[in-house]
Parts: C-alpha cells; structure tokens; sequence
C-alpha cells in the first residue's frame, strides 16, 4: 500500500495543462457516496495441496480504491496486471482470497444475490450466445433478471435502437461483425438499468470508428443516466478520455490514481524521451545518459526504462538540444529523441519504469470463469 | 432494499407490479431450457443428424442380426427382431445425446457466455437444472421419433413390432429415455466442468457409452448373452432401462420392471449429476 500516490490536482499544477475536456463538459460532478469499496483485495490463483498442488499467481496484491456513485471510473493497466480479476471479484464472479469488497454497501462474499440485481457486466471476451439472434439474447438476459414481459419487450427495443443494431435484430450473432457483437454485449449488461455498469477492455479489438461509437454510448449513459461505471483499458486515450477517475494497475498493486489531468500535472513538466539502440552497449550507455543528463540545466528528473531514459523538463526544446550536445559529446549513440506534453504514457513509465504496451491476448479458456460467492 | 431494487426509471412501476426481483425458480429453469432448445432448433442439420443416426443403427442391425432368430424361432414369434432392438435403440439415442451434454457448458465457458448466468440474480442450480430439462426434452422427442418411425414401418414395411403397450407405453419409453439420458448427462457435464475440454469430454463420454450398451441387455435380451455380460448387466442401469422398455414394446406393462428402471436412473442420476454440482460449485477456486 505504501507505494500507491493518490494524485490530486493541487494549485502547484500548470495552468497550461488543460483538464483533459470530455464532452460530458461541465466541471467535476460533485462525489456521491462510495458505491464500490475495496480494502487490501488479494486474489492468488492456482495454490491447492499434495497431487493437484498448482504453481501460484498472486494477480492481485493488496489493492484498496473507493468509486463513487455516479462516477465513470477507470482501470488502466497492461496485460495480466490484474484488471479482469479484480473486476470480477467485484462483480461476484470470482472469490477473493482475502480482503474485503463492498457494493453499494453490501458484503460481495455473503449478499452477491443482492449485488447481482444492481449491477451490470460485459467481460472481456464477447459473451453473446451466436446461435441466438440479437433480440432473443437481450430477451433472455431481461427475464433473467425477471423483469416482467413488456418491459423487456420495449427495453430491447430501445436498446437495439441506440446501440444501431435494429435492422440486425432478428439475425444470429454469430452473423455479426465483431463491433455489432461487441455493442450487443454491452446491451446485455444495461438491459436491467444496472447503477453500475462494469465493463472489461470494452473496445479492445475494436476499429477506431466502432471504439468511437462506443465511446460516445458510454459517454451518454453516463451523462443521461447518471450511470456509475467502472472499466478497465489498455489504451491510454480511452483512460484519458473516458474517465473522471483512474487506477493505474501494474502486476497486481494500484501504482497512481487521480484524474487523468492531475495524474499528468504530477509529473508537472515537458517529456524529453531519449530511445537507445537495444545492443550490448545498452545498459553501459543508459547509465551513461543517464548520468549526462542530469546534467542539463532544467532537468526536474531522469529516470531510465526499458527502452532509455525519460526526462522531466520545464522547457522541453530547450533541455532537448542540450541532452543532444552532451549525449554527442559523451559519444553515448541514440536512436530516437521525442519531446511531448506529459501523457499518461509518461505517467505509467514513471510509476513502473516500463512503457505501456497493448498486447491484445485471447483469454484462457478457463480464466473467463470464475467461483460465484454466495 | 426496495430503493436498491428495480431497474431505473421503471424502477418503481417494476416494484408496484410486484414481480420485483426474487424470481421464482421456475422462471429461471424454463428461461435456461428455452436458450438451450432454441439452440437446437438453429442446428437442423445436427438435429437430422441426431435422429438418423440411430434410424440408420435401428435398419443396418435389424438387417445384419436379423437371422439371430432363425427360421424355426422366427416363425414361433410373434415379432422381428427389431422388435426386440427398438427400445435398446431408444436408450442408445438418449445416451449418446447425454455423452455430448457437456459440450455446450465447455462452450459456454469459453464464449464467456456462462458469465451471463453467473451475474444475473438467478440461482446456480438453476443454470444445471435448465440445461437437464432442455436435454430431458429433446431426449424424450428423439426417442418419439424413432417410435413413430418404426410404427410407420410396421404399416408400410410390414416390420413386426407388437407395440404391446400402445400410446401410452411408447409415452413411458419416452420417459424412461428422457430419464435415462438426463442422468447420464452427469457424467458429461461433470467432466466438462472438470476438463473444460470438449474433445476430453468426448473421449470419456463415448469410451463409457458403447461398453455400457453392450454389456448390457439393450441390444439382445439376456438369455442371449454370455453369462459374463449377464453377470455384468445386474450392475448396469441400461439393462434395465432397455427391459422395461422391451416389455412395453413386446409383452406389456410389468411394473416392477419400469419401477427398477426409474430406480436406477435415480441412483444412477443422483451418483452422476451430484458429481455435476459439485464440479460446477467449485468452478473457478
Ligand atoms: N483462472 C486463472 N488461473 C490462473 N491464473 C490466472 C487465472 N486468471 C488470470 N490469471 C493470472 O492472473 C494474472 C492477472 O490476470 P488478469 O486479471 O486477467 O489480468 P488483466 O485483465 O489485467 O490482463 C495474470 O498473470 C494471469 O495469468
Ligand atoms: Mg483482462
């Protein structure tokens, strides 16, 4: 726990950095009461005794986070950080190993029943049946919830209708385009008019066009029906543009959370990225730029990553050209320079000494399902 | 909890009809047995293909083994030998139904599908129970359709069957195969939920299924059998599901036979599908 740095937007924060503007417009909305409350969650896989005796994978590794009501909450984390189980766990889906987990108030490990009725969750991989067509899926999702008849009947409707799936209505899924299945499976988890709508990697594998029409959905579920959300990403630009709130998530422990804003206002300066050629030089030389440019004047900080050094500097042309002179003169050889403002890339590097990076791996089949607590 | 309850801006009116959210189990068993017969009615291919399968059995055995009753016997009996075949094939169809129950649980983990069940506020057994139901259904058709074929075929081909039961019987061999097959389908999902693998839960179901009905009274009555295979048929609950069966079809009602073959199916079921629930508890731990 110790590690996690709760970011928050202070007056120290440059005035140049806008708060990242999402169409929802208007400024913060003022916090509800927490909704999801998670304390030291810890979720070890696999384990077991003598004969069946697996090798453990603790996934999740004490994390702790609140999410208010009405609030649209991001995970961002790379592959196999963590995201999918801890979501899971939230949604009753799979037990914790220890920790406690409250929704709404209520206990995930003895009133998941209770739980269930309020919330709503899409998985990451598309659990739409495609032998079924489109209406029929969403028809049985609302009597599974038990929704009377003509309720359903015209909550399709209007589902279909906003998720631009009408004409499909009457075809099996499995005729759908992999964005039409996507949005159908968003649809299965509002069909009840979830207070919580979960959402795991929601547009991963999505084409840009598609990924924006579901950016915009969720943007005005959230706006319209004041909707809290919770999701979880590998991309920056949906953290960044979807949510009032992240978690950045990395081998299982909360390394930052804020707005995406105020997370980029920590590092409260320009963004010199310095790439070395990956030779057996590489380690000598990183340790050598790294020395060097400590050096230039402006330099808030140096920090080394996998790929080279990341600087920290107020004027980021400024301190570039100077980096570039000393790193000549010292004859370290570099491969690529860029200068930016702060993004959450540069956030997720200082947090972890890594760059981000998508992977976009199918799930396991077994790791989809997971042990209902009742 | 009221404020909790319900579903947005209907959220009041959903309470006021006072459906609200404790569902009746009922509902949710007819709700999964509906997605898994629907299903089945998007496969017509796999649903022919089910039902002739057997036929071709019920033809290409009368045909081969015909001659087991040779012409002295056959002349004495009142009925062919596919008289004394049928009902073992009806027990055959329920059970090799039954060895594939699981694939569509191996298949539902894999979409994630099974996620949708397990996050609505419906019972877990629910989600068994329908699927057994919508099997027990199918199972009970398959077994009416190969009766209704091989009666067409006493008028048509001139196949002596005695049907000693009439309607009412074929109903309870009905029954007895939709019984049969849905505690056979224990086994299958048991092992599907365990390997989550369908060419595993294949493998198993098949390799049991064929020494099951063999070393059994389904395919020849028990007088025919080598005593080692008759030693064997007491333990085996297709013998008595298959002699039930062929007392209906040849002789007529013998209630201590149909009430063993529903007590087998019973232990038998029980034994199975317990291990079923079971695995499906421990998903995921
Ligand atoms: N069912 C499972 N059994 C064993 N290990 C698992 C299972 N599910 C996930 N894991 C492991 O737990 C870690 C976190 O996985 P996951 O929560 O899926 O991460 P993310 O969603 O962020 O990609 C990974 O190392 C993954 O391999
Ligand atoms: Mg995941």
């Amino acid at each position: 726990m110790g590690s996690l740095k709760r970011v928050e937007p202070g007056p120290q924060a440059p005035a140049n950095l806008p708060r990242a503007t999402r169409s929802s417009g208007a400024s913060p909305a003022p916090r509800g009461a927490p909704i999801i409350e998670v304390r030291d969650l810890v979720k070890v896989y696999g384990g077991g005794n003598g004969r069946r005796k697996q090798e453990e994978v603790r996934a999740v590794d004490g994390v702790s986070f609140t999410v208010h009501e009405g609030e649209f909450f991001g995970f961002l984390g790379p592959n196999g950080a963590g995201k999918s189980t801890i979501i899971k766990v939230i949604a009753t889906l799979l037990g914790g190993t220890s920790g406690a987990v409250r929704v709404a108030g209520m206990d995930v490990a003895t009133q998941g029943p209770a739980i269930r009725r309020i919330i709503g969750y899409t998985g990451q991989s598309v659990g739409v049946d495609g032998e079924l067509t489109g209406r029929e899926n969403l028809t049985l999702i609302g009597h599974l919830y038990h929704m009377p008849t003509d309720l359903i009947e015209s909550r399709v409707e209007e589902l279909l209708g906003v998720l631009e799936l009408r004409e499909a209505a009457d075809r099996q899924a499995n005729t759908y385009s992999g964005g039409m299945r996507r949005r159908l499976d968003l649809g299965a988890g509002l069909v009840h008019h979830p207070r919580i709508l979960f959402l795991d990697e929601p547009t991963t594998g999505l084409d840009p066009h598609t990924r924006n029409g579901v950016w915009d959905y969720l943007r005005k579920l959230h706006r319209d029906e004041r909707m809290t959300i919770f999701l979880t990403t590998q991309y920056l630009e949906e953290a960044d543009r979807l949510c009032d709130r992240l978690a950045i998530i990395d081998r299982g422990k909360l390394v930052a959370e804020g707005s995406p804003a105020a997370l980029k206002a920590g590092i409260g300066a320009d963004v010199v990225t310095i790439r070395l050629p990956r030779d057996e030089g590489f380690e000598a030389n990183r340790a050598r730029a790294l020395q060097v440019v400590q050096k230039v004047r402006g330099v808030r900080k140096a920090t080394a990553f996998d790929e080279g050094v990341s600087v920290h500097a107020e004027d980021g042309g400024a301190a570039l050209l100077e980096v570039m002179r000393l790193l000549d003169a010292e004859r370290v050889p570099v491969q690529q320079v860029a200068v930016a403002r702060p993004t959450l890339d540069e956030v997720f590097l200082q947090h972890t000494g890594r760059a981000m990076r998508v992977e976009e791996v199918k799930p396991m089949s077994s790791a989809g399902f997971g042990q209902r607590r009742r | 909890m009221v404020a909790e309850v319900g579903y947005g801006r209907e959220r009041v009116r959903h309470v006021e009809q006072g459906t609200a959210t404790q569902g009746g189990r009922l509902s949710e068993v007819r709700w999964v047995a509906w997605r898994s017969l629907k299903k089945l009615t998007r496969n017509p291919i796999l649903l022919f293909f089910s039902l002739f399968m057997p036929l071709i059995w019920l033809v290409l055995f009368s045909q081969t083994f015909g001659n087991v009753f040779s012409g002295a016997a056959r002349a004495q009996l009142p009925y062919d030998y596919v008289a004394v075949l049928l009902p073992g094939i009806a027990v055959m169809t329920a059970i090799q139904s039954a060895a594939q129950s699981g694939f569509g649980m191996v298949a539902d983990i894999e979409t994630g599908f099974m996620d949708k069940f397990f996050v609505a506020p419906i019972r877990r057994s629910s989600v068994l129970i329908g699927k057994l139901v919508a099997d027990g259904l199918r199972m009970a058709g398959q077994a009416g359709i190969i009766l209704l074929i091989a009666y067409a075929m006493t008028l048509l081909a001139g196949w002596r069957i005695p049907f000693a039961t009439g309607l009412p019987g074929a109903l309870v061999i009905m029954a007895l195969a939709a019984a049969f097959g849905v505690a056979f389908s224990g086994l299958s999902n048991a092992v599907a939920l365990k390997t989550k693998n369908t060419e595993a839960t294949m493998m198993v179901s098949f390799t049991l299924t064929f020494p099951l009905l063999f070393m059994s009274t389904a395919m020849l009555p028990k007088p025919s059998l080598p005593q080692w295979v008759r030693d064997f048929s007491v333990i085996n609950p297709v013998s008595y599901v298959a002699d039930a069966a062929r007392a209906l079809v040849l002789t007529g009602w013998e209630w201590s036979a149909i009430g063993s073959a529903f007590a087998a199916c019973i232990v038998f079921g029980a034994l199975l599908n317990g291990w079923a629930v079971l695995a499906f508890r421990a998903q995921g731990k």
